[in-house]
C-alpha cells in the first residue's frame, strides 16, 4: 500500500483542499481521495504535488512499512 | 449534476424511441389484423408529442455533446476516448479511472440483463399478439438499465 505525507505537507504549506486541487490540475474530490490512502496518483499527479511542495517524490509517496 | 442529466436525457430518448416504435407497430399490427380478417376496422389517434420530445431531446443531447467535447478539447491532457460521450467523467485523472471502473461494471451487468431479457421472451410466447409493447421497452430498457447502473457505479466510486 501505497502512504503519502499530502496533507501534512498541505498543512505545512497552508493549503486549502481547493488550493491545491487547482495547482495539481483535478478536482477537489481526488485531493480528499489522496490524503485518504483511497486514490493511489499517476506519476504525472505525483511529480506534480512533489513540484507544488518542491520536495522529491519519494520524500511524499512511500510504500508501507517504509520510513 | 451534468452526469444526472445526461443519464436522464438518454434515459429519456430511448424511452420516447421506444414509445415512438410502439406506436408504429401497433398500426401496422392493426393493418396486419384487419388484411387477415381479424378485426373490421379499428381506430388511430396520432398524437406526436412523443416525436416532439424525441426530436427536442436529441437536439440537447447534440448541443451538450458538443460543448463537451469543445470543453475537453481545450483539456491538453485529456484524450478523446476519456471524453466521448457526455456521460463519460474526464475532469481529471481520478474521474477517468473511475469512469473506466463504472462503464466495465455497467459493462457486465448489460451482459447478465440481456441475456435475462432474451430468456423472457420464452414466457411470452405470444408477445407479438397481445404484447406487442414488450420486445420495444424491454430492448429499450437495456441502455437505459446500463446507464442507471453506470451511473451508481460512477457515484459510489466517486464518493470513497
Amino acid at each position: 500500500m501505497l502512504i503519502n505525507r499530502v496533507k501534512e505537507l498541505r498543512a505545512r504549506y497552508n493549503l486549502t483542499q481547493g488550493n491545491l486541487a487547482e495547482k495539481i490540475g483535478v478536482t477537489r474530490q481526488t485531493v480528499v481521495s489522496l490524503e485518504k490512502g483511497s486514490y493511489v496518483p499517476s506519476l504525472l499527479l505525483a511529480m506534480n504535488i512533489a513540484e507544488v511542495f518542491n520536495e522529491p517524490i519519494e520524500n511524499i509517496f512511500y510504500k508501507e512499512g517504509e520510513e | 449534476m451534468r452526469l444526472y442529466l445526461t443519464i436522464i436525457m438518454r434515459s429519456l430518448l430511448y424511452v420516447s424511441l421506444g414509445i415512438m416504435v410502439y406506436n408504429s407497430v401497433r398500426v401496422e399490427q392493426q393493418f396486419e389484423l384487419l388484411g387477415r380478417g381479424y378485426i373490421d376496422g379499428f381506430s388511430v389517434n396520432i398524437d406526436n408529442m412523443v416525436g416532439h420530445i424525441f426530436i427536442g431531446i436529441t437536439i440537447i443531447l447534440v448541443i451538450m455533446n458538443v460543448i463537451h467535447l469543445l470543453f475537453m478539447g481545450k483539456n491538453k491532457q485529456a484524450k478523446m476516448e476519456d471524453y466521448i460521450l457526455p456521460e463519460y467523467d474526464a475532469s481529471d485523472e481520478r474521474s477517468v479511472e473511475i469512469t473506466g471502473k463504472a462503464v466495465r461494471f455497467a459493462f457486465a451487468f448489460i451482459l447478465l440483463y440481456s441475456f435475462l431479457i432474451l430468456g423472457s421472451y420464452m414466457f411470452i410466447p405470444n408477445y407479438f399478439l397481445d404484447y406487442v409493447w414488450y420486445p420495444m421497452f424491454t430492448t429499450a430498457s437495456i441502455p437505459i438499465v446500463g446507464l442507471i447502473f453506470y451511473l451508481i457505479s460512477f457515484k459510489v466510486l466517486y464518493s470513497r
